[in-house]
């Protein structure tokens, strides 16, 4: 009897290895298994389509990504551009319409927030062809706003110099309602009684926005720019559907770079390693998301 | 004076907000009508708004493409996919929730930067490896690959909803006799049904949506929805009409979907940072 009860105690107390290892050990073979594939495939030089195997180079791949290569650097400014020009972006449009949604008190709050979801849901490949229906050079509804402005027509995503604003202009409207969605909700859960003791000291509404709104909001805008800031980095669908990354490289961010140099020009071991760089600089705003998450429960009004 | 402010004030919280909504809207707007247009109507400049609207795109997608074959291979996919994740991300899930043991929390937290890895990361080791097995080009392998994004999503998800449960109920069913995994079928699982429903539907169009997995792993056979309107991209020029009537097509479910899990869609779009 007694070494039953201990068996059962024991069956107890190790319970959760029964339940947590099957996700364990398919994220280890699926995840993990081939992140460090590739970290050994890139200290290799690899042609897939080429014969012979794989060549040991060592950091050969780094050091020429990092010192010669002048496409990289090319693809890391555009990334940069493409950051600068998209996240702060859609962070101040998403504040100023989660600002003005938040006074809204009618039933049409419910349809402007299903609206708002759309965007960021919607399948992006399709976020892409209504763009590339919108910037039609010949037949696109931008074009045609232009003419009533009785303004030159563009070639929107067609010429390098307005290529890279067009994607991010696409981008901001994928985007910016879910900045909006996620800074409303925190809005909505705001505890109540420093804004009543505003009231009552007689705070003028910029002042009650600049002291008590955006210094309660901080956690939920931080959570939110980072998942945008983590998430841009990621960009493909949307640039893959609407320049391809051309012309010539002005919409080619590190993302799309690393794939054409996989799956256009088949150097697997070259590609693995930009591919490694791409894994360190998101895990480290990753790591920044996660720190500000475990540090203190963030809430919002989910309903 | 006052109340001309006020009302000014108000006038101009209208239209920002109606211009807003407008630009939100229109250009989804703008896909459905060149949708129903005929190839004539859709090319003409300026855009008509006046037309005699059509089926003919979305019956002739069918017929003269694979379109059809595309759906059901993106319902094969999305819903086996959405089975299995949630079959093993559940009871991991119910695992980091009911046992704290030593580094269950940091445990809860790489599964979480697993959600955040580039997909362009996995997707090299992923495809060689895949060439290698042979099993390029089925739908095994993407449903297998989407495990990477989503078994973490609900894990995490899943988690909140399994922490929200006060625990006494299956604390008693346990001294009772109850197995755990009894516990966690019968008792704990039926608990958090609603949170359940929401967490596939999420997930479901997580694999219905995704893209760069699905261009480099199917070739002919496999072919998912969103690689499949791609295709009416050509060299020659683009089929608008395949491809809007496409892009409308792959939208209905997630249109349908998005409206039945509003309440939990903070949550999943942020993988849980907000509660």
């Amino acid at each position: 009897m007694g070494r039953r009860k201990s068996f059962q105690s024991f069956k107890r107390k190790y319970a959760w290895v029964f339940f947590i290892a099957p996700a364990v050990v398919v994220l280890l073979g699926i995840v993990i298994f081939p992140l460090i594939f590739s970290l050994t495939l890139s200290l290799h030089e690899w042609n897939i389509i080429r014969a012979g195997g794989w060549t040991w180079s060592g950091l050969e791949n780094y050091a020429t990504i990092l010192f010669l290569d002048p496409y990289f650097r090319t693809a890391l400014k555009v990334t940069f551009l493409y950051l600068l020009g998209t996240v702060p972006l859609q962070f101040a449009l998403g504040l100023m319409v989660a600002l003005i949604l938040y006074r809204i008190t009618r039933k049409i709050i419910g349809f402007l927030r299903t609206s708002l979801v759309f965007p960021s849901i919607m399948t992006p490949i399709v976020v892409g062809i209504i763009w590339r229906l919108m910037y039609n050079p010949d037949m696109g509804m931008l074009n045609y706003f232009l003419k009533l402005l009785h303004l030159p027509p563009l070639n929107w995503t067609g010429s390098p110099l307005t290529a890279l604003p067009s994607v991010m202009m696409a981008d901001i409207w994928e985007w910016t309602p879910f900045m909006a969605l996620i800074l409303l909700a925190g809005l909505q859960a705001l505890p109540q009684e420093p804004f009543e003791a505003a009231l009552v000291d007689g705070a003028s509404q910029a002042q009650v926005l600049r002291y008590i709104t955006l210094p309660l909001l901080s956690p939920v805008m931080i959570v939110a720019i980072l998942i945008r800031l983590m998430d841009s980095f990621k960009t493909f669908d949307l640039i893959f559907v609407l320049t391809e990354g051309g012309p010539g490289m002005s919409t080619e961010i590190l993302n799309y770079y690393t794939y054409k140099y996989g799956f256009k020009f088949f150097h697997m071991g070259y590609a693995s390693a930009l591919s490694w760089l791409l894994v360190v600089i998101v895990t480290v705003i990753a790591m920044i998301l996660i720190k500000t998450i475990r540090s203190r429960g963030i809430y919002a009004a989910g309903g | 004076m006052g109340f001309t402010t006020g009302k000014i004030k108000k006038i101009i919280f209208v239209v920002v907000t109606v211009i807003v909504f407008s630009i939100i809207l229109f250009p989804p707007i703008f896909l459905f009508l060149t949708s129903i247009k005929t190839e004539l109507d859709a090319l003409s400049f300026p855009p008509k708004w006046i037309f005699i609207p059509t089926v003919k795109n979305y019956v002739q997608i069918f017929k003269t493409s694979s379109f059809l074959r595309y759906i059901v291979n993106s319902l094969i996919v999305a819903s086996t996919n959405t089975f299995v994740s949630l079959a093993l991300g559940s009871l991991a899930a119910y695992g980091l929730a009911r046992y704290k043991f030593r580094g269950s929390e940091n445990l809860s937290f790489w599964i979480l930067s697993i959600r955040m890895m580039p997909p362009v990361a996995a997707i090299i080791p992923i495809y060689i490896i895949m060439k290698k097995l042979r099993i390029l080009d089925t739908p095994w392998c993407l449903v297998m690959i989407y495990l990477t994004f989503n078994l973490p999503f609900i894990v995490w998800m899943m988690k909140g909803f399994f922490e929200d449960v006060p625990r006494e109920i299956e604390e008693s069913a346990l001294i009772d006799g109850c197995s755990e995994f009894d516990v966690f079928l019968k008792i704990a699982l039926p608990l958090v049904a609603p949170g359940l429903a929401a967490t596939a539907i999420l997930v479901f169009i997580f694999s219905w949506n995704e893209f760069l997995f699905a261009l480099i792993l199917t070739g002919t056979r496999a072919t998912t929805l969103p690689v499949g309107i791609i295709l009416y991209m050509k060299e020659t020029g683009i089929n608008w009409g395949y491809m809007t009537a496409g892009g409308i097509l792959a939208l209905i479910p997630v249109v349908i979907f998005t409206m039945l899990v509003q309440k939990h869609l903070v949550k999943g779009l942020t993988l849980g940072a907000l509660k």
